[in-house]
């Protein structure tokens, strides 16, 4: 599942230490969900849509596997 | 019972095992059966015992005067991704025991060890296998 985690937060010129405070997550995960290594659970990826004052689907993009 | 009276209750209960356990090994004059390993059992538990209470006595009072670093330190207990990694790893770990128990057996089998011995593995492997089976079903019903 890809994210505009990245490019939300650099809009916002938030650093990720600050977002993984917010989030009360750590920077490592912050990171690894910019990357795409990690998806979230439902719950953070609400926390994260909340965050940015947005929808989960404007966030996160659902894509089939083929 | 609260976080502090439990770090000091297991730091004195490891304390008091360790002094028995060094008694014990001084003063038994040609012990006998189960009394010939109890002294450095006691020793052994005593020592982890002692020292988990102690470590855990210093790391409160080293992060009581900040807030900030308890607060990271929390953070980082109850990252979801650093849970999901823990509980990977454990289940990782939990397979490969399970081959490992199983060569275990094999080999013991094949080695001609005392039978008492390669019962009480057999045992306790089926009580580990008992305890997946059970937990599966537990999650089963609670999901």
């Amino acid at each position: 599942m890809k994210n505009r985690l990245e490019e939300l937060r650099k809009q916002r010129g938030i650093r990720q230490e600050d977002l993984a405070a917010a989030l009360e997550v750590s920077r490592q995960t912050v990171g690894s969900l910019e990357n795409g290594r990690y998806n979230p659970s439902i719950l953070l990826a609400f926390k994260i849509a909340r965050y940015f004052g947005m929808s989960v689907e404007d966030v996160f993009i659902y894509e089939e596997e083929k | 019972m609260t976080r502090k009276t439990r770090e000091y209750f297991t730091a004195v209960i490891g304390l008091l095992l360790l002094v028995v356990g060094l008694y014990l090994a001084k003063n038994v004059v040609e012990p006998q059966g189960f009394m010939r390993a109890l002294p450095f059992v006691c020793v052994g538990l005593g020592c982890g015992a002692f020292g988990h209470g102690v470590s855990d006595i210093i790391s409160r009072r080293a992060v009581a005067e900040h807030p900030d670093i308890q607060k990271q330190i929390d953070v980082e207990k109850n990252d979801e991704r650093n849970i999901s990694i823990s509980n990977r790893a454990k289940a990782k770990a939990f397979d490969v025991m399970i081959y490992v128990f199983g060569a275990l057996m094999v080999s013991f089998a094949l080695m001609g060890i005392d039978m008492v011995a390669v019962l009480l593995l057999v045992f306790s492997y089926l009580f580990v296998e008992g305890c997946a089976i059970r937990y599966r079903c537990k999650y089963d019903k609670e999901m």
